[in-house]
Order: structure tokens, then sequence, then C-alpha cells
């Protein structure tokens, strides 16, 4: 099944096209790896995917399911808020408006699994980086995307919890989802089996 | 005590009662959000925008909601989508200010500006009040229905429309209410001071409240107390009502300061 379909896709900021003529077809099981160097325009492709920016030009199909981790959480850091709620509203979308018992038991699920289920009455702000990168990854996990975008996620993880993620992404794999995820680890590149690259490059016009 | 009985058998001191109790309630559940969005300023730009139109239908003898609902309405619209920032509302709130002044000044007396601008619990009639009970109703309502979409939204705009969440939805419903309190509470806390009944008691409940839900229930007890309060005040020193509420609400907010640094 088809998870997305990037038809000669174009972005730009203001006049400047970062992504031009960009086709990519993503089927579900996949693991897309984007690399390439700083401001070769992977943040771009990914918030365009998630529809964080709009095309300029081209055609974008994608599944109902899109969960988002994004490069740097652009939100404030002393928001009164604790884990399970930050967590939990990854499980929202487009017309549902209540949480299900379901949703409570997969935040709890991934919040266990990425080490952090202690911490989640603890309020964000006394969080540290890395254990706020897991919160911000269990939410993206919570919401059982079909397509999880993941732009530069290992950023600020130590390598047991980089053993854990990975160790998730490999079972939503086999479940079906597709992921695209922004690396600058070579060494990342050979843990999944079913993967491609994608090398950005830097002549943005 | 026997005064504070003899004053509530007024039937216009019941209706500002129970009209200013359910408009600060609702005024500071908003206020979290606008708060917390860093919004403050907007309450400021529209409440101004609201003495501009009071001085207007006044000079011309209408009601007032015939020119204050849809300009203040438009003017919450064009802040909130246009992400005006606060040099724009500053610039806009003053000239509402004094174009307010100089209408107000040709046509009226001064007790009456005065009044438009720091308020009076004189100025609730029926309609008013039936206004503000089905507003606070709406209200209250909305934010049970969308308390979780309000929380991700006022948390993360950009990661509720990752979700395919129509997040524009959200910011017009905020800012219709937050002028249509604007508007109803206007007159009673006066177009200069109903800025700070939105905002202040939201930043008070900050000091205090560790999640989300608590911050919005504790800055709705710290409104109505400080209404309520600042009623009895206005009535015994004879001091406009909105500003016998401001000052109760700074009070409150320099011991919520306390109570956190200590
Ligand atoms: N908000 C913006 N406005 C204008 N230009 C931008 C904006 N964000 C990024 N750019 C430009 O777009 C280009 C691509 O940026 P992008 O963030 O996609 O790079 P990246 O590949 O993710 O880099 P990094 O490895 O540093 O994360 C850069 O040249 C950058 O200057
Ligand atoms: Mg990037």
């Amino acid at each position: 099944m088809i998870r997305l379909e990037l038809e000669n896709a174009v972005i730009k900021y203001g006049d400047t096209a970062i992504i031009k003529n960009f086709s990519l077809k993503v089927e579900s099981g996949e693991m897309i790896f984007v690399t390439g160097s700083n401001g070769s325009g992977k943040s771009t492709l990914i918030r365009g995917i998630a529809g964080l920016l709009p095309l300029s030009s081209g055609k974008i199909f994608r599944a109902e399911r899109v969960s988002y981790v994004p490069q740097v959480e652009e939100a404030d850091r002393n928001f009164p808020a604790t884990v399970k709620e930050i967590v939990l509203t990854g499980t929202q979308r487009k017309g549902k408006l209540f949480y299900t018992q379901n949703d409570k038991k997969l935040a709890e699920k991934f919040m266990k699994e990425l080490g952090i289920f202690e911490l989640s009455d603890s309020k964000i702000k006394t969080l540290s980086g890395g254990q706020l990168r897991r919160v911000f990854l269990a939410r993206a996990l919570c919401g059982e995307p079909e397509l999880l975008l993941l732009d530069e996620p290992c950023a600020g993880l130590d390598a047991e919890s980089h053993k854990i993620l990975f160790g998730c992404l490999q079972k939503i794999l086999e479940k079906g989802c597709a992921i695209i995820m922004v690396t600058h680890d070579d060494s990342d590149l050979e843990g999944i089996k079913n993967s491609r690259v994608i090398e950005m490059s830097n002549n943005h016009e | 005590m026997n005064e504070i009985l003899e004053i509530l058998s007024y039937p216009f001191v019941i209706r500002a009662l129970i009209s200013g109790s359910l408009i600060s309630i609702c005024a500071s559940i908003l206020g979290v959000i606008l708060v917390l969005k860093h919004y403050s300023l907007i309450g400021h730009g529209l409440s101004e925008i609201g003495f501009a139109s009071l001085s207007i239908s006044s000079a011309l003898k209408i009601s007032p909601m015939i020119i204050s609902v849809p300009s203040v309405i438009a003017a919450s619209f064009l802040i909130m989508l246009t992400k005006a920032g606060d040099t724009a509302i500053a610039v806009a709130s003053s000239a509402a200010l004094s174009l307010g002044i100089i209408i107000s000044s040709l046509t009226n007396s001064i007790s009456n500006t005065s009044s438009f601008l720091f308020g009076s619990v004189l100025a609730v009639n029926e309609a008013d009040l039936i206004f503000s009970v089905i507003l606070s109703f709406v209200i209250i309502i909305l934010f049970v229905i969308f308390y979780n979409r309000l929380f991700l939204i006022t948390y993360n705009e950009d990661y509720a429309r990752s979700l395919g969440i129509n997040t524009a939805f959200y910011q017009i419903m905020i800012s219709l209410l937050t002028a249509l309190i604007v508007v109803s509470g206007m007159r009673i806390m006066g177009t200069l001071l109903i800025s700070g009944v939105i905002i202040l008691p939201a930043v008070s409940a900050k000091n205090l409240a560790s999640g989300f839900k608590a911050l919005i229930i504790i800055s709705g007890v710290i409104s109505i107390l400080a209404f309520l309060t600042g009623l009895i005040i206005s009535f015994i020193f004879n001091i406009p009502t909105g500003a016998g509420i401001i000052l109760t609400n700074t009070i409150i907010l320099i011991l919520t300061r306390a109570i956190k640094t200590k």
C-alpha cells in the first residue's frame, strides 16, 4: 500500500526553491533515510510532507494518519503540562476530540518502552533534553501512524535510548508503517533491512 | 453587613453580580489561552476599539451593541489571523482610544466618558444580562467539548496542523469568544480595564498551578473572587467597579508571586 507519493514537488521559502521537482513513492513497511549537509533542505522536505509548508507546485498524496517528530520542538518549555498530557496529544486526529481507553493504553505502552513512564506526571519543564526528545517520540508513536516522519530523532539520545528507538521502529515497520527519517549518522543506515537512502543536495536557486 | 444586604436589594446590583461573575469566569478561562499563547495584548487592543464604538454609538444615540459587536469581532479576526505583533496592536488601540476620546468629549459628559473607561455597575441592563448568561454558557460548553484540542493548539499549533487538524477554526473560535467577552464585559469592568480582567487571573494562576487543567480552574476561582471583592470595594469607597476589581486582582497576583518564590 502506498503511504506517500510526491510528484514533482516544489517547496519554496520566499523565491528560493529549496525542494525542486522532487518525486518520491513510499510503500508501507519501507524505511527511507534522508541525508545531506546542513541547509540542504531535509527539514524543509519533512515539513512539507507533514503539511506545515505548502507545495508551490506538484502533487502530494499522504496516508491518513501521519505523525511527525520535529527537529526542534517550537513550543514553550515552561508550558504547564505533564509528560502524560503531551504524549496523549499524539492520538488526536481531525474529527476526534476525546481520548479513548485505547489511546491511554498506547500512551502508557510507548512511555514504558521509551523509559519515561516514571516521568508521566512530571512537568515538561523539569525534563532533560534527551528525556524530552523521548516524550516527543512517544507522542508520535502512540498516534499509531501509517506514515512516521522523524527529523533527526536521535539528536540528544544516549546509546541505550537509541537502541530502544530502533527496536520500536523495526516493530512498527513490520506492522506496515512507513518511516521517513532524517539522519546524519551513517551507522543508522545499516540498522534496518527494508530501507533506502535519499541524499539531499545543497544547490538552491 | 446591613449595608451589603441593602445593596443586594437593588435589581441592578443583582444583575451586575450575575453578569459580572459569569463574565469574570469566562474571561479568565480565555485568558489562560491568551497568556500561554503570548497574546496578552489582544484584549487590550480590542477593548479600546470597544471604547471607540461605545463613544460613537452614544453620540449617535443607538444601542452600543450594534456598533461594538461587529467592529470588535472584525478587529479580533484581523489581529489573530494576521498574527499582528505588539506594535501593530499598540498603534491600533491608541488610535482607537484617541478617536473615542475625541468623539466622547465633543458629545458626552465627563462622567459618562469615565464610566465607559473604568466601568460602572449601573451599566448592566436586562438585555446585557441575558447576553452574558448565554455567552458564558456557550463558552463553558465549548471548553468542555474542545478541551483536548485547545490544550494541543495552545501548546503547539504546528504539531496540531501536522495531525491534520484545522487550527484556523480554533483560532477563529478563540478570537470570536474573546471579542464577545470584551464587548459584554466592557461596560461593567470598563473598556480600559476589561483586558486586565481577562489576563490577570491567568497570570496569578500560573504561579500556583502545575498543569493546564489546574490552571484553568484556579484562574476561574481567582477571577470570581477578585470580582466579588472588587465590587464590594467599589461600593464602599465609591470608586469605579473595574478599578476595584483590577486592584484586587493585582493584590492577588502579588500574593501568588510571593507564594511561588517561597
Ligand atoms: N523559515 C525559513 N525561512 C527562510 N529560509 C529558510 C527557513 N528555514 C530554512 N530555510 C532555508 O532553507 C534551506 C534548507 O533548510 P533546512 O532546515 O531544510 O535544512 P536541513 O537540511 O534540515 O539542515 P540541517 O541539517 O541543519 O537540519 C536553508 O538554506 C535555510 O537557510
Ligand atoms: Mg534540519
